[in-house]
């Protein structure tokens, strides 16, 4: 008989498990984050923080979380940040395409349509991304869409969404509340822009996914201009 | 909240088993004395029969001691209550105002197993407390009289319960000074 090595017969384990181990993987997480839009008369207001966790942990203090679309629209994002990147890279492609086919930008209630479509193309395999898109419509007026996962959406007034969104929502209600006109903000710029630094900072208090730094897309007729806020940090 | 030489509490008026609404008008808020006031939010059967047992054990405190029970001596008396059950527990979170025996304002809150909260600003509890804490996160500024500490208690408790659907049909407010008690309810959506 043929013999192998030196033939030292090894005792088979007895530490095995019998019982099925069951594995998972998730292709989702939640990165965290707050993020809100308002609109007004001639402008709108997009702001999110910039802290991506993961569980307990701090991922990083910058992954910016709201971007520019076009001169006249800003998406604010929320959920699985490596979603909400390629769905904004591909909603940049169709971006593109549009403008060449058309010889024209896309407008925001364009874009806010088109942002539902794609995504509920993947609908049973979605983008885990809450959207919430501001910005200003073919008259010029602000205008504010929100998004679930899936596509459902709705032009509103102001809409606060993410880890920190049943936190701050109540407190924009209470402050932009005009039972005349919901579908806009009846103050100027520079208040909207000082409440949703206040709610952001209540926020950061108590929603350990929110802070380290805001940043505010304020969108007008002269296009779009971006302040940052330091938020707190622990 | 805790004001100026004086302390507020407030709480919705809704009893409810998941979508059905049972009652629009449920007692939350129970009077200790003069002093101290407790909001009981969670299981409708656990407020009632804490109360009743919180009722009974002030009543033996007064009998035994001959005096008022101080505000800080009943909040420990309702955390043992809760830890008594520790491995039962009632589910209800109770949160606790009044003003001291040098008419100091004092306030806290606890989870259901009694962990005492001891906050210098405001506690909430109940389903709405993530839109309470944004309400009053940014609303609450310290050392607010009585009048103020009442519009921004009900501010908070307003636009906070309408974006739970678990809560509402209005709220009850109570504002604690050495004075007077002022008790009011306020009208809200009733859905």
């Amino acid at each position: 008989m043929l013999e192998f090595g030196d033939s030292k017969v090894n005792p088979l384990p007895t530490n095995i498990n019998l019982h099925a181990i069951e594995h998972k993987f998730s292709p989702y997480t939640d990165n965290g984050g707050t993020t809100v839009a308002v609109s007004g008369e001639d402008y709108a207001v997009v702001a999110a923080d910039t802290r991506q966790s993961e569980g307990y942990s701090i991922n990083t203090r910058y992954s910016p979380k709201a971007f520019k679309l076009s001169n006249y629209a800003v998406l604010g994002t929320g959920g699985f940040h490596a979603d909400a990147v390629t769905l904004v890279k591909r909603i940049g492609q169709r971006l593109e395409w549009f403008q060449h086919q058309h010889e024209k930008p896309m407008s925001t209630p364009s874009i806010a349509q088109m942002l539902s479509i794609m995504l509920y193309h993947k609908r049973f395999f979605p983008f885990y991304v809450y959207n919430i898109l501001g910005g200003l419509d073919e008259n010029g007026k602000g205008c504010v869409y929100s998004y679930d996962p899936v596509g459902s959406f709705e032009r509103e007034g102001w809409r606060a969404g993410g880890s920190g969104g049943s936190i701050v929502q109540p407190f924009l209600d209470n402050q932009f509340a005009d039972h005349v006109n919901d579908a806009r903000v009846n103050l100027p710029v520079e208040s909207v822009v000082k409440i949703v630094k206040d709610a952001f900072t209540g926020a950061a208090e108590r929603d350990i996914y929110t802070g380290d730094y805001l940043e505010i897309f304020i969108v007008t007729r002269d296009g779009v201009q971006l302040e940052k806020m330091d938020l707190k940090k622990d | 909240m805790r004001g100026k030489d004086c302390v507020a509490i407030a709480t919705d008026r809704r009893f409810g088993v998941q979508a059905l609404g049972l009652s629009t008008e449920f007692q939350k808020i129970f009077a200790v004395n003069d002093k101290i006031y407790y909001g009981l939010a969670g299981l409708g059967t656990d407020v009632q029969t804490l109360s009743e047992k919180f009722t009974f054990k002030t009543n033996m405190y007064k009998l035994n001691e001959d005096r008022e029970i101080g505000v800080r001596t009943f909040a420990h008396l309702v955390s043992s209550t809760l830890y008594e059950k520790r491995f039962g527990p009632y589910y209800a979170e109770p949160v606790i105002v009044g003003l001291d025996k040098h008419n100091a304002p004092f306030i806290c809150s606890m989870d259901l197993i009694g962990c005492i909260n001891f906050a210098e600003d405001f506690v909430v509890t109940g389903t709405a407390s993530e839109q309470l804490y944004g309400m009053c996160e940014a609303l609450w500024e310290p050392n607010l009289e009585a009048d103020d500490l009442f519009e921004t208690i009900s501010q908070a408790m307003m636009s906070a319960t309408n974006r739970d659907a678990l809560s509402g049909w209005g709220a009850n407010v109570v504002v604690i000074t050495k004075d007077k008690i002022i008790t009011r309810t306020l009208k809200g959506r009733a859905d």
